[in-house]
């Protein structure tokens, strides 16, 4: 996965919130992403999005800023970042829509051979985990660090 | 002096500094995305099987 990224974040010292610059079409745009403690021990929600005029995540803005693949690839990154640090947690994510879910998709399934090296992949499907496989319909990812 | 760390990554093959923030230091703690995390939760409690250790 030989995408640029963007390479100066900002980040909490707990490693739980990371801010970047979108820089694109549509100028600079603040992203965030942040790593929240679930119900459910050891497993904890990835949420992105834009910064908001309240500092809060905005995770249905439309950037549309010209710069997907580079979002995405950073992201792919923080949470490799994320997960050497905290290799025992399971990271839960899905888009905040239909849309955004099926594109998460299919980055996993485009890249899915380098990144099953690094994780554990596993999807939520019908109120069951099972190993994800190329373009399966899924309601959410599950990963996890791979023990080395 | 701000905390740097520096990050290679495997899957990008890009070097990135993460940088300690005391701005960002100030939400810590703080629910971010509730809903995205509601949602989740959500998920989470129907799970008929638990996730592996």
């Amino acid at each position: 996965m030989k995408y640029e990224v963007y390479t100066e974040i900002e980040v909490t010292e707990d490693f739980g919130i990371f801010d970047f610059i979108s820089t694109g079409k549509n100028g600079e745009v603040q992203k965030r992403v942040a790593f929240t403690k679930t119900e459910q021990d050891k497993v904890y929600n990835l949420a992105l999005g834009d910064v908001d005029e309240d500092n809060e995540i905005n995770d249905y803005a439309v950037t549309d800023n010209g710069d997907r693949n580079k979002v995405i690839a950073t992201v792919a990154a923080i949470v490799e970042a994320y997960t050497k640090r905290f290799p025992d947690r399971w990271i839960i994510f899905r888009g905040s829509t239909v849309e955004r879910t099926r594109l998460y998709r299919i980055a996993v399934s485009l890249h899915l051979d380098e990144l099953s090296d690094q994780y554990e992949i596993k999807a939520y499907v019908d109120d069951e985990v099972v190993s994800f496989v190329k373009d399966m319909k899924i309601n959410a990812f599950l990963i996890k660090r791979k023990k080395s | 002096m701000k905390q740097a760390i520096k990050h290679k990554s495997e899957l990008t093959g890009s070097e990135i500094t993460f940088t300690v923030s005391e701005k960002l230091n100030k939400l810590k703690g703080k629910v971010l995305a509730p809903k995205k995390l509601a949602d989740a939760n959500k998920l989470l409690r129907k799970l008929k099987t638990p996730l592996p250790k």
